[in-house]
């Protein structure tokens, strides 16, 4: 015989017990569904199903808080009937505030109510509307580290009249697994769209890429012009072209569209077609800006076009120039540098108008560097813009450089080291080699 | 950036501030363009706190430009801070928009001809 005293337990203690584990197991499965799933719709029903077996509830549902319009919106609705659960997922919203739903979403506190009937926050009409009859609930606000996610609800208890105070705090146990993993999934979902973002962005620049010249360098005769375009994460919109409007002459193009992304470089690849097409056989620069002014003052959303266009006898070194609102270009020559800032109209695409053109001979030996804002906006680790001045001086110290354009280039590297290149890159040097 | 609709001696102004760029410049976008489809005329900016603009910002102004002109209206940007007005010079924008100095100057073009 034992010395220990007899103890005597309860029946409805242990009954009460073994709920608890029960209800204990439940949670950690739950867990375990929470953490092995990234599936949005899988995880959310699958999760809102365990729980309404083990409350053993008729019914349950999660509201989503829509930010844009304010409302909550029925995502789940687990019930007998399914066509309750479509009428509420098509029909039903609420406003904050309003039902036991929009009260929990606007207290931002769990609500327990034994008789649905005697409370006035009960919002009758989506009973009405499916047929079904709400006696007792629990709602629970859904939590995120970004606020307010939603409501979960779950709707009378089969084997009682009414949910109690632990019932309560098992389904709050369970909505706060629910509202990380709702939160987790969203965050997943949308690294998966950043990422197909990224790689539409790398489609969009290797797009934009195929409009420029096969080769980043042209020669004729005593000219030889020669590029550089280097891309942004983001997709600018930069152009330059190479073009032979007629015999003995080259027209080169330096063009920057506003904006930047994928519809930058859409309307690039228009441009660009639009430019080669209206500059065939013209001679004159400010006439195909004009023409293409024109082409372009329906661009949507107010996209404009900051371009310089200049035409080279290739022969003679003679150019004619027209600017459109692009920013000035440099003259390197007989031991020194000029910023020309020539007379200007507006960008393209903007209001119609004349564009002044100004006629330039070159000498033998004298270059023309040309670039987009890519170069001078650039900015480091600090932010700090480089600057046209800055820009201006470095061309100055480096003009006796065989490669101008590519010592811009590491210049520009190296003083935005560590940052992500913002805009586009883009460098056209033209040379004169003088008449044979 | 922040932007505040405000009634300027009867006339509609949007006064800016902060940053105009590709991120920011949707939501200006929504609210110019709801005062344009209204038919609003004349329309001031206010531009003195806005510290930077990208040429999305300034495609902005253009659409909005273009829609305001297309019932004769005027779109006039006032107090336009030194750094943001290099930007519309260095782009020659300066003879596209009009702008004043402070919103008086601005006021006074209306009643010159």
């Amino acid at each position: 015989m034992s010395d220990r005293p007899a103890i005597s337990v309860d029946e409805t203690y242990l009954e009460g017990i073994e709920k608890k584990v029960e209800d204990l197991k439940m949670i950690m499965e739950v867990s375990v569904i929470i953490s092995s799933t990234l599936d949005f719709n899988e995880l959310v029903t699958v999760v809102m199903e365990k729980a309404k077996k083990v409350m053993d509830a008729e019914a349950c549902s999660i509201l989503f808080y829509n930010k844009d319009t304010n409302k909550l919106e029925f995502e789940v609705a687990l019930c007998k009937e399914e066509s309750a659960s479509e009428i509420l997922k098509k029909t039903v919203t609420l406003d904050i505030g309003q039902g036991i739903a929009g009260w929990v979403a606007e207290n931002l506190q769990p609500l327990v109510i034994t008789d649905v009937k005697a409370d006035k926050r009960f919002y009758q009409a989506a009973d009405k509307q499916t047929g079904f009859v709400t006696k007792s609930i629990i709602a629970v606000p859904l939590v995120g580290r970004s606020g307010l996610i939603g409501v979960a609800e779950i709707i009378n208890p089969k084997n009682k009249d009414f949910f109690s105070e632990y019932d309560s705090g098992i389904f709050q146990t369970l909505c706060r697994g629910v509202a990380i993993a709702i939160e987790n999934a969203r965050f997943h979902k949308e690294s998966i769209e950043r990422e197909k973002l990224r790689q539409e962005l790398e489609i969009a620049s290797s797009i934009q890429r195929s409009f420029l010249p096969e080769s980043p360098t042209f020669h004729k005769n005593n000219i030889t012009v020669s590029a550089i375009n280097i891309s942004a994460k983001h997709v600018g919109g930069d152009i330059y072209d190479f073009i032979e409007p007629s015999e003995d002459k080259v027209g080169v193009f330096i063009g920057d569209v506003s904006g930047k992304g994928i519809s930058a470089a859409l309307y690039m690849a228009k441009i660009i077609s639009d430019l080669r097409y209206t500059s065939l056989g013209i001679d004159s620069p400010d006439v195909v800006m004009k023409r293409l002014n024109s082409n372009l003052s329906n661009a949507p959303r107010g996209m404009f076009l900051t371009a310089t266009y200049i035409i080279a006898d290739t022969v003679k070194g003679s150019l004619s120039i027209a600017v459109a609102g692009h920013p000035p270009f440099f003259l390197i020559g007989k031991g020194e540098v000029r910023v020309m800032d020539l007379p200007s109209g507006p960008p393209l695409g903007i209001m119609p108008v004349e564009y002044p053109v100004t006629m330039l001979e070159l000498d033998k030996g004298d270059r023309i560097l040309l670039l987009t804002d890519g170069a001078f906006d650039a900015k480091n680790k600090n932010g700090e813009r480089i600057g046209f001045d800055s820009i201006a001086r470095f061309v100055k110290s480096q003009s006796n450089r065989e490669s101008l354009i590519q010592a811009v280039v590491d210049h520009v590297n190296d003083f935005s080291k560590g940052t992500e290149r913002a805009d586009d890159l883009t460098l056209v040097e033209l040379r004169f080699d003088g008449a044979v | 950036m922040k932007l505040e609709i405000t009634d300027c001696k009867g006339i509609k102004m949007i006064a800016l501030s902060g940053e105009v760029d590709m991120y920011t410049s949707p939501e200006l976008r929504e609210e110019m363009m709801n005062l344009i489809r209204r038919r609003t005329s004349p329309l001031f900016v206010d531009f003195s706190g806005v510290s930077y603009i990208d040429s999305s910002g300034i495609a902005t102004f253009v659409e909005g430009l273009k829609g305001i002109m297309s019932y004769n209206g005027k779109l006039k940007l006032v107090g336009i801070p030194d750094r943001i007005m290099e930007i519309f010079n260095f782009s020659k924008l300066d003879r596209v928009f009009e702008m004043y100095g402070s919103i008086d100057d601005a006021l006074n073009s209306l009643n010159s001809f």
